[in-house]
């Protein structure tokens, strides 16, 4: 079941802490995880409600920053980035899949997909091509020039999907992306996001309390209460018996129904 | 149990930031109604001026300009409040409230903000009137103090204006709510109003038409003041026309082929400025239009009146060159001169003999006018000795002098009559002189006989020995005096009202025809400037809280370019280049409309507009630019904490 994690490591965090609040009414949320991603991984982020996934995600995406510990990305530490540096670290190292698109309504699929390399050197007919293979392969190339609001919720999330490919991250970030999505077009997308993947060699972090999203992927992380509790790889097994192991951590650690009350 | 009352109350301390300046300008707007409309109806200031300024007809026609702006400036922002509002208003319906419920919840609030604007407008006024007395007697040329006690009629028309508003923005509500579904009400600022590519053929009609349209009002400006009212409302019509078809198709037009030959590689700060202005282009375009008519009146009215305000004195110099003047009347003169010496007053004394004959002016162009009228003839080497500045013309020729020459026509139409020949008859013999030129200026006082006809003294001599005797000859003696100092001048001017003013005669002096004119073109400055500060005022408020609801609605954009690592200073730049389309597109466009606009009404004033024109220009953009600034302002801090 174990499997060496060999490979040139991407992302690694250590000791990482995140506090809330102040001394006195300090809620801690992420006790001291420690976690290594290597190339071409697949890593989904599983958990209760409460357990710390997006506060992990947003730590390790840059977006928060850490109360403690290291974050190296592609051997930045990304902890002692500032502002700028942070953005432009972001811009070029980083892709984001969040749960509710966030595609800019102003601008057509083609143009939000071409807006993270806008500010890059990129030629126009590199980018050109760029656009043309990833649209491709995540079927979108007739929606080009359609706006948000005329395309479905699975189209709106592959959008986003080419948008965190187009400037070929080092890792990118999905946060709860099927979330939003019925079960035909999540299946697809998941689909998609599992191609790129292996074709062409992406990093994926995605969050998710979907069992069958976390199926897709190549390790699943299990956080419990801020901390990292059990670990799955998927190996050469079948996506339904992953998915079946998947329900029996689960199981053990309490679904999300179980903790909300 | 929350009454309808207390969430209004709750409501409008949590939208308070977004009023403010809603609250200032209509604050701002409804005082200067009330201070008019307190002038309108106060008698000391017009007790002080000049009988002939029509002091409460210029309030009156101010007030009603006033009430006018404020009415377009509250449905506007309460149409943007009301937009930005969609999403609340939805709510309220989707938790089961009737549509009856939020309309008088939005009225309620509409009219307890309304009132705090006329309590806190009415104190305004009456404590600024007194402040506004002060630079209105300053612009007149007046001093003293004036006691402005608070006038209860105007309290009660500024009451009357405050329910106007009132009734109109509570109909713009209920049609709000009462019109809207559900669907519109959620979705208000998701959709675009035009993404659909426009028609090429239709398109490229309409927006050469709106060009068209423009370049017609400018033709036709130039010669605005044949048929005045006709053609003013021609040129207004066809600019107002062509500019919203320029705002709505041509900019639209240009915009969309620029967006779809960058085929989709539109770069940030196209993605930040272009796009959304397309995506709220309809809304976009009856807003510019009207910021850019409400430009143009403003920029046009406060440029005239500076550029009369300014060119009063020189403009009084042209009709009346010398301070006083006496016609035939050598005692009187004479003793005038005693008193001012009496006085301790340096005059400049002097006497021109000319010749007053009947003549007929011929028009080359029209061989049939045959209009005889009387001729001053001045000899030129007499009035270079009182300091005029002019040449003496070659003998037999002749240059005609006409101070109102530019109120009969147009003056280039004009100067195609000359040079001409001019005919005098003596006992049925004829003899012909040349006339030169015209000039557009006087060189004797406005109330000397006859048109004004510059000759050397020897020509005169001839002339006089030729027509002596014939019907309508006369000699003339004209006493000039100028006194250069002048609060030496203010004196003098008394000292020749209080005794060589007769009713019988047309007796005009320099400096009380200046001052007048003053009081006149100072009334007219100090409306034009205070209106135009309000049409300054309205115009970028309405600007800037479009502009503030478009930025909340792309707080979310905001953010997600945050996250996926643009940092402030590099969407700035794209919101910089909106407001940069969004605040400058109106003010060129409008000043090039105000340049046609104030050179058609230009026939009004002989001076030259250029320089007070530019002045009052460039105030006028700076004040704008203030809240361009502002708007970027605000913009900068929803960028910066996007990610908070």
């Amino acid at each position: 079941m174990v499997q060496l994690n060999v490979g040139e490591t991407i992302l690694q965090a250590r000791n990482v802490l995140k506090t809330f609040g102040t001394k006195g009414n300090a809620h801690h949320v992420l006790k001291g995880i420690d976690l290594r991603v290597t190339r071409n991984e697949f890593v989904g982020i599983m958990g209760p409600s409460g357990s710390g996934k997006t506060t992990l995600l947003n730590v390790l995406a840059t977006i928060d920053h850490t109360t403690d510990g290291t974050v190296l990305i592609d051997g930045a530490d990304i902890s002692k980035l500032r502002n700028t540096a942070l953005s432009a670290f972001r811009r070029n190292k980083l892709g984001f899949i969040f749960q509710d698109y966030n595609l800019l309504d102003t601008l057509t699929v083609k143009e939000n997909i071409l807006l993270p390399i806008s500010l890059s050197k990129m030629s126009k007919r590199k980018a050109e091509s760029e656009f043309t293979a990833i649209a491709d392969v995540l079927e979108i190339k007739a929606l080009s020039h359609k706006y948000p609001h005329e395309i479905s919720g699975g189209q709106k999330q592959r959008t986003a999907a080419g948008r965190a490919l187009i400037h070929q991250p080092s890792i990118v970030f999905a946060d709860e992306p099927t979330g939003a999505l019925d079960s035909k077009s999540a299946s697809s997308l998941l689909g998609v996001m599992e191609k790129v993947n292996q074709q062409r060699g992406v990093t994926v972090v995605m969050v998710t309390h979907d069992p069958v999203a976390s199926s897709y992927c190549s390790r699943v992380v299990f956080l419990r209460d801020g901390k990292i509790y059990s670990e799955l790889y998927r190996g050469d097994k079948t996506r339904h018996a992953f998915f079946n192991e998947i329900l029996d951590v689960q199981a053990v650690l309490g679904g999300d129904h179980v903790d909300s009350f | 149990m929350l009454t309808v009352f207390e969430l209004a109350l709750r409501s409008m301390r949590q939208n308070v930031k977004h009023y403010y300046l809603y609250f200032f300008a209509l604050i701002f707007s409804m005082s200067l109604y009330f201070v008019f409309t307190s002038l309108q109806h106060d008698q000391a200031v017009q007790n002080m001026t000049h009988p002939s300024v029509d002091f409460s007809t210029g309030f009156q026609i101010a007030g009603v300009m006033l009430i006018v702006i404020v009415g377009i400036f509250t449905v506007s922002a309460n149409g943007i409040f009301l937009r930005r509002r969609s999403r609340e208003i939805g709510l309220y319906q989707l938790i089961g409230l009737t549509k009856g419920w939020v309309a008088r919840y939005l009225m309620i609030e509409n009219i307890l903000l309304g009132l705090g604007a006329l309590f806190a407008a009415i104190i305004f006024g009456a404590l600024i009137s007194r402040l506004f007395v002060l630079i209105l007697l300053n612009l007149l040329g007046l001093e003293g103090i004036v006691d402005i006690s608070f006038s209860v009629p105007a309290a009660f028309k500024t009451l009357m204006v405050y329910l106007l508003i009132i009734v109109i923005t509570s109909i713009q509500m209920m049609l709000k709510v009462y019109r809207s579904t559900l669907l519109n009400l959620f979705q208000a600022d998701k959709r675009p109003d035009l993404t659909r590519p426009p028609k090429a053929m239709t398109s490229s009609i309409f927006a050469l038409l709106g060009l068209a349209l423009i370049g017609y009002g400018y033709e036709l400006s130039g010669h605005i003041n044949e048929r005045l009212f006709l053609n003013s409302l021609l040129v207004l019509g066809s600019i107002v026309a062509g500019t919203y078809l320029l705002f709505r198709v041509t900019i639209r037009w240009c915009f969309y082929r620029f967006r779809k030959r960058k085929d989709g590689h539109l770069g940030l700060t196209n993605s930040l400025s272009m796009a959304p202005l397309m995506h709220h282009m309809k809304a976009n375009a009856n807003s510019l239009t009207l910021i850019t008519v409400l430009s143009v009146m403003a920029i046009t009215l406060i440029s005239m009146a500076y550029s009369f305000y300014y060119s009063v004195e020189q403009e009084t110099r042209r009709d009346l060159p010398y301070d006083f003047m006496f016609e035939n009347e050598p005692q009187e003169a004479l003793s005038f001169k005693v008193e001012l010496e009496k006085e301790g007053i340096d005059v400049n004394h002097h006497v021109a003999q000319a010749v007053l004959t009947m003549g007929i002016i011929l028009d080359p162009n029209d061989e049939s006018r045959k209009i005889e009228e009387s001729l001053l003839w001045l000899p030129a080497e007499q009035l270079k000795q009182t300091g005029a500045d002019l040449n003496v013309p070659p003998d037999g020729e002749t240059i005609l002098y006409n101070a109102g020459a530019s109120l009969a026509g147009d003056l280039d139409e004009q100067s195609k009559r000359y040079p001409t020949r001019i005919k005098l008859e003596q006992h049925g013999q004829t003899v012909m002189y040349t006339l030169r030129t015209l000039k557009e200026r006087n060189i004797m006082n406005l109330n000397a006989p006859g048109k004004q006809m510059l000759v050397s003294e020897a020509t005169m001599d001839k002339i006089a020995e030729q027509m002596a005797g014939t019907h309508g000859y006369k000699k003339i003696r004209f006493d000039t005096f100028q006194v250069p100092d002048k609060e030496e001048l203010a004196i003098a001017s008394s000292l020749y009202n209080a005794k060589y003013v007769s009713d019988e005669r047309l007796t005009y002096d320099f400096y009380t025809q200046y001052k007048e004119v003053l009081q006149t073109t100072g009334l007219l400055i100090f409306i034009a400037a205070f209106l135009g500060l309000v049409f300054l005022i309205s115009t970028g408020s309405i600007l800037y809280f479009k502009q503030m609801t478009e930025a909340e609605q792309e707080k979310q954009s905001f953010k997600t370019l945050r996250q996926l690592g643009f940092d402030v200073n590099m969407i700035m730049k794209g919101i910089i280049r909106k407001q940069a389309i969004v605040f400058l597109l109106p003010l060129s466009i409008g000043m090039l409309h105000s340049i046609f606009a104030i050179k058609a009404a230009s026939f009004m004033i002989r001076s030259d507009t250029t320089l007070p024109a530019s002045i009052a220009m460039t105030i006028y953009t700076v004040i704008y630019l203030v809240f361009a600034l502002f708007t970027i302002g605000y913009y900068r801090n929803i960028v910066k904490n996007a990610m908070s």
